[in-house]
């Protein structure tokens, strides 16, 4: 279990890095720039939330696998790696974290935007100062849930990057295997910590959600 | 009145609507003024860069802020370098930031704190420097916005519907600090607003603007006396707005034909025989009292009326009449409170009326048919 701690904590630490940044940007280009094409790139990004995840992973093997972009012109070959359940925790967690991050951006009044750039403060400054901070609960709520989400990830994981023990071996194979094996404590106790964890940032998102109390 | 600082001639076109304005302001305060959905904050936003215009001038302090002919290649200065302060209508405060924040927002250097509190002590606001806007009261909020846009240093400043949300107390004192700044500052100030008595409360001239276009700039009595057009007497509400025909030019003023009435209007450079709107000012209405010699002051423009209706305002007496032959239409009549005490003005009544020339006011020809 310690191995499989140790690779679901890694798969998890990127995946939240690409959920944070990746749904950030996109949260903002969906919530405050018009182009065509913006409810298809929507659509695309949030479908993941309802597909069977084993069809998300069928999807991804196509993305990394002989053939794709990310292999043949990168060189990266990411099957069956830590890095590859990372892409599918991402892609998983992402749609969550977009629905969020994009209401709360779409929630901040652009003419509180304006004042800033009547103030002198160019497009960037006002991201900074103005956009995000006045979003940013909603934007850390989406975080949560899209990190817990990817903690959680198994069918387009196992997929993608297969049940290596000690390199693509997550938590939630953990409960799977030892379930199978009829090792009830093993996957009783593995259960119990991914349930703590679910509970924890479900009642860390909730909090965000409150309003501010000032 | 002095010399222009703030030149704006712009115009932008949407499917309904087509705005064109013209301005020019010194350092003064000039009342943007009209009734909603005019072109009022669509013009400051087009000059704060907040909104592009398809074509036209913007120049403050000799600075080109925007120019385009509408086909090639425009200039159009982002609106964080123009240095054109805006104070938004519902203020704009940011809610995460501290009232000193708001106000050090726009400052740059290594005083910031110190600038900002200087600003906040000059609006007798260092006591809440440490609050956030939804703890502060509106006026105070009203305040920290224009400290805020002040303090940015801006060359101009714009104020939307500034204090429409306040009460009438707040609202004069804050008006008179703002007269008072603008003095200090020399600044040039734009002033929106839809209400008449704040035009009178903080502005040395008007523009009115109605229908996307400015009808009319001037010295504010002036304009108020000597209305360029309908559509600016609309925007004053002004009451009693008739067309009549120019019949002749008379050493006394000019005869009007009004549907059959004769009229004698004050003297103005209009061709005889042209269709003009003419305003027939309330308070130049005089009942005339049938048992009691005439003055001087009535010899003119008698008509019979019949009373409609009669009200009491909180300082004035107001009457609604219809002429009784040739000409039938409604007049509103003002007068103080306490004249006419012993008149019979019950709905009804039929009685007289008589106009002085100098309160029938020709504003301009009547539409299309007017020739010449």
């Amino acid at each position: 279990m310690l191995s499989a701690l140790i690779v679901s904590l890694k798969v998890v630490g990127v995946a939240t890095l690409v959920i944070g940044v990746a749904g950030t940007l996109l949260a903002l280009l969906l919530a405050r720039v018009r182009f065509p094409g913006r409810t298809l790139l929507e659509l695309v990004l949030t479908v993941p939330l309802v597909l069977p995840p084993t069809v998300v992973g069928f999807f991804l093997l196509y993305v990394l696998g002989r053939g794709s972009p990310v292999r043949d012109w990168l060189g990266l070959d990411l099957l069956f790696t830590w890095q590859g359940a990372a892409v599918a925790a991402s892609a998983v967690g992402l749609p969550l974290m977009l629905q969020s991050a994009r209401a709360a951006i779409a929630a901040v009044d652009p003419q509180l935007e304006d004042a800033a750039r009547t103030l002198g403060r160019s497009e960037a400054e006002v991201l900074l100062r103005v956009t995000l901070p006045l979003a940013h609960r909603g934007i850390l709520a989406g975080l949560f849930l899209g990190a817990a989400r990817a903690l959680g990830e198994f069918g387009a994981t196992l997929m993608v990057a297969g049940n290596i023990p000690g390199r693509t071996r997550t938590l939630p194979m953990v409960v799977y295997d030892a379930a199978l094996n009829g090792d009830l404590a093993l996957a009783a106790q593995t259960s119990l910590l991914l349930s703590g964890i679910a509970f924890l940032a479900l009642f860390a998102t909730r909090r965000l959600e409150q309003p501010a109390q000032r | 009145m002095s010399a222009e600082r703030l030149l704006v001639d712009i115009e932008k076109r949407y499917p309904a609507f087509h705005l064109q304005v013209r301005l020019s302001v010194g350092a003064e305060v000039m009342v943007l003024y009209g009734p909603s959905g005019a072109g009022k904050t669509m013009t400051l936003r087009a000059i704060a860069g907040l909104l592009r215009p398809d074509r036209g001038e913007i120049w403050l302090d000799g600075r080109l802020l925007f120019r385009s002919d509408g086909r090639h290649r425009a200039l159009n200065v982002p609106a964080h370098r123009r240095r054109v302060g805006l104070v938004f209508q519902d203020y704009a405060l940011f809610p995460h930031l501290t009232a000193l924040a708001n106000v050090a927002f726009g400052i740059r250097g290594p005083d910031r704190r110190e600038r900002a509190l200087a600003w906040l002590r000059r609006m007798r606001l260092e006591h809440v420097a440490h609050l956030y806007p939804s703890q502060l009261s509106g006026g105070q909020r009203q305040r920290v916005a224009i400290a805020r846009t002040l303090a940015a240093g801006p060359s101009v400043l714009l104020l939307d519907e500034p204090f429409s949300a306040l009460d009438r107390d707040a609202k004069r004192r804050l008006q008179g600090e703002l007269r008072q700044l603008q003095a200090e500052l020399a600044l040039p100030v734009v002033y929106v607003t839809h209400s008449l008595e704040d035009a009178f409360a903080v502005g040395h001239s008007i523009a009115v603007i109605a229908e996307g276009r400015v009808q009319q700039v001037g010295r504010l009595e002036e304009v108020l006396a000597q209305p360029a057009n309908r559509r600016v007497a609309q925007a004053f509400g002004l009451p009693n707005l008739v067309e009549a025909r120019v019949r002749a030019h008379a050493a006394e003023g000019l005869l009007l034909d009004w549907d059959g009435s004769e009229l004698l209007a004050a003297g103005r450079d209009v061709p005889v025989g042209a269709r003009v709107i003419v305003h027939i000012r309330p308070e130049e209405i005089r009942f005339i009292y049938p048992n009691r010699p005439l003055s001087a002051a009535v010899r003119h423009n008698r008509l019979r009326v019949r009373v409609l209706e009669h009200r009491h305002g909180p300082d004035f007496r107001l009457v609604r009449v219809l002429t009784l032959g040739p000409t039938s239409a409604e007049l509103e009549v003002r007068s103080p409170p306490s004249t006419y005490m012993d008149l019979p003005l019950a709905p009804g009544s039929e009685l007289e009326v008589a106009i002085r020339p100098s309160g029938i006011v020709v504003l301009e020809a009547a539409g299309p048919d007017a020739e010449g």
